[in-house]
């Protein structure tokens, strides 16, 4: 999936005849990266094809076997070797993206993985490599990505209370615990992820929504007493942060056009009758949640276009560069990283601990592990690996699924 | 075109104006010197040995013992808002200088601690489990973290470490 994404665009921007060059300057009104010397439709088809490498649906996976069967064998050579163009081009190698993390600066990063650990590691790189300086606000750094279906968790959380861990597994979302706090929330491809790094001494949880308020300027969109964004009453965006070594990051979701009805059924209420749980973890708030896109932007891309041109505008510099990446451009630090957040051990064996009584039984845990319970058989197990031998029908522990 | 981006100028310098006022008032506000009235102080009878700060926001107390306590400063509680969650560290895990062992969380934002000093982990403070609310009413008291056994005294006369007097002039600097 991803790697025809990917294929997509380079098919595209090959075929088109523009040069890719290094560095991918976006002239500050103009809705794509690159210079565009053709006809509006061009313009046009390009957007399109584009706004498709998000679009969840059986158009993304364009070669099919029928279709390169279909086709002359020189035109898939072809597009080989334009795909190899691209990724020594177009997408930053792991060199060049090492350079720009590892050098002081300000830059834009669109990530075209979808992959949600990719992506947080790219996240979790670029925060941890980013150099302190002098001035004041640090290097700020701005991250965009759109991550496949998956529920996200903040650290601090206790996931079995929080998700619906069975349907998450069932309907094909990954589960994903990330490092910054907060509560939890769903990504699909109808979602895009904004990161803005700054050093810790500006650091203000409320500056960037602040920023994408006005940025935005759509007078039904405004901020709550939490700090997050809301349309007419519904959240649009959730916000997460993280603090460390003197920088600071504030990354939030802006719900573009997600797949709102699939969403019901993953995240828990606060309240499940059969279930008491005991645990200072963090909650999550409920909120009603709705889409943006066709309201006060039209595509995903316009999001990035819009953030990455406004940020410009807002320090002034038209030349800061934008940069695309995906897994190709993975340092071996990013890959252990990601590793990691793919790991049971980060995702169920090392958050808060927690007590559960499900119908009269105690189960307490500690690391994941369960430590003490009325029924001396479950100690010394994970709690991921009892929960997997649930069975829907369980008289006792059904509701806690 | 022209008009637009000199007014996006004000709104910039206005905004950090504004930030720089309320910084520097918070700075001002923070009282970072250790209370006397619980652990990490009392601890020993005649107090501790040492007390330093580091650039992160942590303190330090070090008793004759050659055990020390470690929590976060006024000035990084008072920042980072009402704390929702305490990570903390198991016993007997050992750290370097610099070595992250927890975090706070705090409206949305989880706030990695750093060990100023080497050494192995001793106690944690189980209070903050139920009570993460002691990191803001009390963070260089009740609202101590950890206590550590440290590996090297000389460690605290590292040019890394500030006394009281150098982190509230750290403080008050305008970078």
């Amino acid at each position: 999936m991803i790697s025809k994404c990917t294929h997509r665009v380079a098919t595209t921007l090959l075929r088109s005849g523009i040069s890719v060059p290094k560095r991918l300057y976006t002239p500050a009104n103009n809705q794509i990266p690159f210079e565009l010397d053709e006809t509006d439709e061009k313009y046009k088809e390009l957007n399109n094809i584009y706004r498709e490498l998000f679009t969840p649906t059986d158009k993304a996976n364009i070669l099919t076997t029928k279709d390169i069967e279909s086709n002359k064998r020189s035109e898939v050579d072809e597009i080989n070797e334009e795909l190899n163009s691209l990724y020594s081009v177009g997408v930053l190698s792991p060199a060049e993206l090492e350079d720009a993390v590892k050098s002081n600066g300000r830059f834009v990063i669109r990530s075209v993985s979808t992959n949600p650990y990719f992506n947080l590691a790219l996240e979790d790189y670029v925060f941890r490599n980013t150099p302190l300086t002098e001035n004041k606000t640090g290097n700020e750094r701005i991250l965009l990505y759109t991550n496949d279906k998956c529920v996200v968790v903040g650290k601090n959380q206790n996931p079995w209370k929080e998700t619906y861990m069975r349907n998450i597994a069932s309907r094909g979302y990954n589960f994903v615990r990330r490092r910054s706090g907060g509560g939890a929330v769903v990504h699909d491809l109808g979602n895009v992820n904004y990161s803005y790094l700054t050093s810790r001494e500006s650091f203000r949880r409320e500056f960037f929504n602040q920023q994408l308020v006005q940025w935005l300027s759509n007078e039904n969109i405004t901020l709550n007493d939490r700090g997050d964004l809301i349309y007419k009453g519904y959240k649009i965006s959730g916000s997460a942060f993280k603090i460390a070594k003197g920088k600071a990051y504030h990354h939030g979701t802006m719900l573009i056009d997600s797949d709102l009805a699939q969403f019901k059924g993953l995240l828990k209420p606060d309240v499940i009758p059969g279930v008491e749980w005991t645990c200072n973890s963090v909650e999550s708030v409920r909120s009603k949640v709705d889409n943006i896109g066709g309201k006060a932007i039209s595509s995903i891309d316009d999001f990035c276009n819009l953030i990455t041109d406004q940020f410009r505008n807002l320090v002034d510099d038209s030349e800061i560069p934008m940069f695309y990446c995906d897994e190709s451009s993975s340092l071996l630090e990013i890959t252990e990283i990601s590793e990691n957040l793919r790991s049971k051990e980060w995702k169920f064996m090392s958050g808060p601990r927690f007590e559960v009584i499900c119908n009269d039984v105690t189960i307490k845990v500690e690391k994941g592990v369960i430590i003490e319970s009325d029924w001396p058989e479950l100690v010394g197990m994970p709690f991921y690996k009892f929960y997997d031998e649930v069975r829907e029908d369980d008289k006792i522990f059904k509701h806690l699924l | 075109m022209f008009s637009s981006s000199i007014s996006r100028t004000a709104f910039v310098s206005s905004r950090i104006a504004k930030s720089t006022v309320s910084r520097l008032f918070l700075r001002a506000q923070s009282t970072n010197a250790l209370n006397q009235s619980q652990l990490p102080f009392t601890f020993s009878q005649t107090g501790p040995k040492t007390v330093k700060y580091t650039t992160q926001h942590e303190w330090v107390a070090a008793h004759p013992d050659g055990s020390a306590f470690i929590g976060i400063t006024k000035y990084a509680a008072d920042a980072l808002g009402d704390a929702t969650y305490v990570e903390l560290p198991d016993v007997d895990t050992e750290l370097e200088a610099g070595d992250s062992f927890g975090s706070v969380e705090s409206v949305k934002s989880a706030s990695e601690i750093y060990s100023p000093v080497a050494g192995t982990v001793v106690e944690v403070n189980e209070a903050l489990s139920d009570s993460p609310q002691l990191i803001n009413s009390d963070p260089a008291g009740e609202g101590w973290i950890i206590k550590i056994k440290i590996n090297d005294e000389a460690d605290l006369q590292s040019d890394e470490l500030l006394s009281l007097e150098q982190y509230e002039a750290h403080l008050k600097e305008d970078h």
